[in-house]
């Protein structure tokens, strides 16, 4: 009795002062089972279907079931789902085969933005259905539709520049996930920005896509002493190849002005004010093969841009043949360290508006600015390349590289994306004296004489998953007279540093 | 900043404590200003430089005269040929008239730091360095820097002068504006070739700053009536002309002076314009009211022999 009175006690005593200790034991222990449980039933369906891997199925149908209103077309859903049925491919499936498909069409309808979540589930169809065949399976996938509308509005810090924004995204407008963007912001730098974009799957194929552009804006570019004021339209069709590199080829039509001069600005600057309309195509390649593209550490990226304005039927009143090539690569070291590298250039030829007639000069739009902090570091926005004055007129021809050794911060774990780094960059911008072919050759040459102008020094680089900062300590080491270098500390921010 | 020297009355401070004061105001500096270590480092690069960079090929060649921004076609501004925008022209023959030698670079208003041409761009000094631009003479200070140039400039100071002014400023400008912009056959023939076509080959462009230039123009007379009365403005400006005709009557130079000043130049920046067939006006109203006063007819002449060698 005695006992037992005491194992009371002890009950009572443990409800009074419960043993949290234990309770999280206990609750850590409950976790851990049921984890363990779903680990062992996905190996155990992993197993099943590895066994069965080989096992002929057919895809019989497909249904996607959404919570909330539906606006999604059954056509678009469709051309989607229907290259995959096994009615309309005439062959049977190995088990595998048909997950695999089935997952590809669930991470497609994922990529359109238009839904929250995409679950796929498996199930055999009722035997007893007359319709149905021993080796059909139903393919059900689960998704909620995102809200149509959207509603942004913020500020924006940037390079020596800040921004109130106000965004309205309406999606899935016609059930095909198509979506129109409307965007205003205004600046201290882009005093004012207004863009309408229309972007469209073709086919029900995220990769492929189409999107119409409309444009108004005013920046003020303090490096010529100028504002451009641009009003423009485009075209843009975009796709992926099956090895993972994309294209965009695009129609574009800008109204630019060069106006509102400050006092001192220079002659040359003065000369290009004034209206110019720009009528030309692009097509952009990119293969980036990166781990990571704010702050990589294996791979390489390789872009190339292309265009042409004014001539043959484009018409305008500039004409020219642009092409630029990028490239970055990156490879680890030892310990987190890791080097990355970088080389761009590009070339600006003269062409003539329309069908003959003399070359057109450049413009100052259209010419290349390089320096800053994302591309040349050690020197300011449009520090490098010909100048006239205080301003920085821009060139044809430039070739840009960087080397960069990205080391862990002490003390900090190595997947935080803070680096120590140690770089040198360096670069030439150089202008055409005339639209003549063998100028091009002979500046394009000239690029290798003597050393390039150059900059080195330390800093510290943070990848937030927006956007890269950097605070670098840099000082010039080569120089043309007249560029504008940084000598001591630098802020940068942006996507795509050099 | 704190006061680096100590203030007189406190000069039985004991010593000790000034020195830990201009100490810490020393520290107070140097923690704003470079450290010296740095300071040498920074002094010692660029370690090379090479000459600088080579300017595109747009760029104007630099000129040992001032550069007038006026609007002109390219083949008139080398033959030093009058503008075809009255405001520029009048600048164009005061400064031909005070002597003051310059070079015509065909522009527009988007160049001008007020907005509208013209303005004067002074000669690149060789005593500037490179690094520097010489800021724009806008028109209205051109009378003192030809001053400052030591040329002659003859200014009448007639009580009458600034009611003459302002009829070729206001009456005569008005129905300027009126025959030019708002009269559809001498906008298409003359305007449109002069201010539009110039600017871009694009149709919509075109048409956009077709529109501009139309609606600041009403926009101006509409500044001063309430409705524009195209009569009204056409006889205003006879009058003024024949007042102007009067005024002149047989004497070479307005105000009877013994060579041309402002105000000739700036009844030559019409007279020049409204007689100049090569412009191809088709309504010709304004143009006849000014062909009747004979002697307005021989000033613009005589100006244009004497100044932009009878072209």
């Amino acid at each position: 009795m005695a006992s037992n009175s005491g194992s009371e006690d002890e009950l009572l005593e443990s409800l009074r002062n419960p043993h949290t200790e234990k309770l999280d034991q206990r609750a850590k222990e409950l976790r851990e089972r049921e984890e363990a449980q779903t680990q062992k039933a996905a190996q155990r369906l992993r197993e099943l279907i590895s066994s069965n891997s080989t096992l002929p199925v057919t895809i019989s149908s497909i249904r996607l079931i959404g919570s909330g209103p539906q606006h999604t077309r059954r056509s678009f859903l469709d051309g989607l789902f229907a290259p995959i049925l096994s009615a309309n491919r005439g062959s049977s499936y190995k088990l595998s085969e048909a997950l695999q498909e089935a997952g590809a069409v669930a991470d497609k309808l994922r990529r359109f933005d238009i839904y929250h979540d995409v679950s796929m589930f498996v199930d055999k169809p009722d035997p007893t259905d007359p319709s149905s065949t021993p080796t059909d399976i139903d393919i059900w996938l689960q998704a909620r539709e995102r809200g149509r509308i959207n509603l942004k509005t913020g500020t924006d810090i940037g390079n020596v520049e800040g921004s109130a924004y106000g965004n309205l995204l309406w999606r899935n407008i016609f059930g095909g996930a198509e979506s129109l963007s409307l965007n205003a912001s205004k600046g201290t730098r882009t005093r004012s920005s207004y863009q309408a974009v229309f972007d469209a799957p073709i086919l029900s194929d995220p990769d492929k896509r189409i999107t119409l552009d409309a444009l108004a804006s005013s920046t003020y570019k303090p490096w010529a002493s100028h504002e451009e004021v641009l009003k423009g339209a485009g075209v843009k069709y975009s796709w992926a190849t099956k090895s993972g590199t994309r294209h965009q080829v695009g129609y574009t039509g800008a109204w630019r002005q060069t106006t509102n001069l400050a006092a001192d600005a220079s002659p040359t600057v003065r000369n290009d004010a004034g209206d110019s309309v720009k009528s030309s195509i692009t097509h952009t390649w990119t293969a980036d093969r990166r781990d990571h593209p704010l702050l990589p550490s294996r791979g390489y990226l390789l872009k190339t841009v292309s265009e042409i304005a004014g001539w043959g039927p484009l018409r305008g009143d500039v004409a020219f043949w642009k092409s630029e090539v990028e490239t970055a690569a990156a490879m680890p070291i030892s310990n987190g360290v890791s080097f990355t590298t970088g080389l761009r250039a590009g070339v600006l030829y003269p062409l003539p508006v329309g069908f003959g007639g003399p070359a057109q000069p450049s413009r100052i739009h259209d010419r290349f600015q390089l320096g800053g902090p994302t591309d040349i570091r050690g020197f300011n926005i449009g520090g490098l390349g010909p100048r006239d004055g205080r301003d920085s007129v821009g060139g044809d021809v430039y070739a840009a590289a960087s080397a960069n050794l990205l080391i862990p911060f002490p003390r900090v774990a190595k997947d935080t994306p803070l680096r120590l780094q140690l770089f040198a960059n360096g670069g030439r911008l150089l202008a055409l004296k005339d639209t003549s072919s063998s100028d091009v050759y002979k500046t394009i040459a000239q690029l290798a004489d003597g050393l390039p102008s150059l900059a080195a020094g330390v800093g510290v680089v943070y990848a937030h998953p927006v956007a890269r900062f950097e605070l670098n300590f840099s000082l010039p080491l080569v120089m043309r007279r007249g560029e504008d270098a940084r000598k001591g500390l630098q802020f940068g921010v942006g996507i795509n540093f050099l | 900043m704190p006061p680096n020297k100590i203030p007189d009355n406190k000069d039985e401070a004991p010593p000790p404590a000034q020195s830990s004061f201009s100490q810490q105001t020393s520290k107070v500096r140097n923690f704003f200003s470079i450290p010296a270590p740095v300071k040498t480092l920074f002094d010692k690069v660029p370690v090379l430089t090479y000459p600088s960079n080579e300017l595109p090929q747009r760029a104007p060649k630099p000129a040992r005269i001032p550069s007038l921004y006026v609007f002109i076609k390219e083949e008139d501004a080398a033959a030093g040929r009058p503008s075809y925008n009255p405001s520029c022209l009048k600048w164009q023959a005061f400064l031909n008239i005070a002597g003051v030698n310059h070079r015509l670079v065909p522009s527009s208003n988007h160049a001008s730091p007020t907005g509208v041409l013209p303005f004067l761009l002074p000669a690149a000094n060789s005593s500037n360095s490179p690094q520097e631009t010489s800021a724009p003479i806008i028109s209205n200070k051109l009378i003192k820097y030809a001053e400052k140039l030591g040329k002659t400039v003859v200014e009448t100071s007639s009580m009458r002068y600034e009611a003459y002014q302002s009829l070729i400023d206001h009456r005569i400008r008005s129905a300027w504006l009126y025959t030019l912009y708002l009269e559809p056959l001498n906008f298409s023939a003359v305007a449109y070739q002069l201010y539009v076509s110039p600017n871009s080959s694009n149709p919509l462009v075109r048409a956009s700053i077709s529109h501009q230039l139309r609606s600041a123009a009403e926009a101006e007379l509409l500044k001063h009536t309430s409705i524009i009365d195209t009569d009204d403005l056409y006889s205003e400006a006879d009058k003024a002309f024949e007042a102007l005709s009067i005024l002149l009557g047989g004497d070479s130079w307005f105000f009877g002076c013994s060579t041309p000043t402002l105000f000739d130049a700036s009844i030559f920046a019409y007279t020049q314009l409204l007689l100049d067939d090569e412009l191809g006006w088709k309504e010709k109203k304004l143009c006849r009211a000014l062909r009747r006063r004979a002697n307005l007819v021989q000033h613009r002449e005589r100006l244009l022999v004497k100044y932009f060698g009878g072209s």
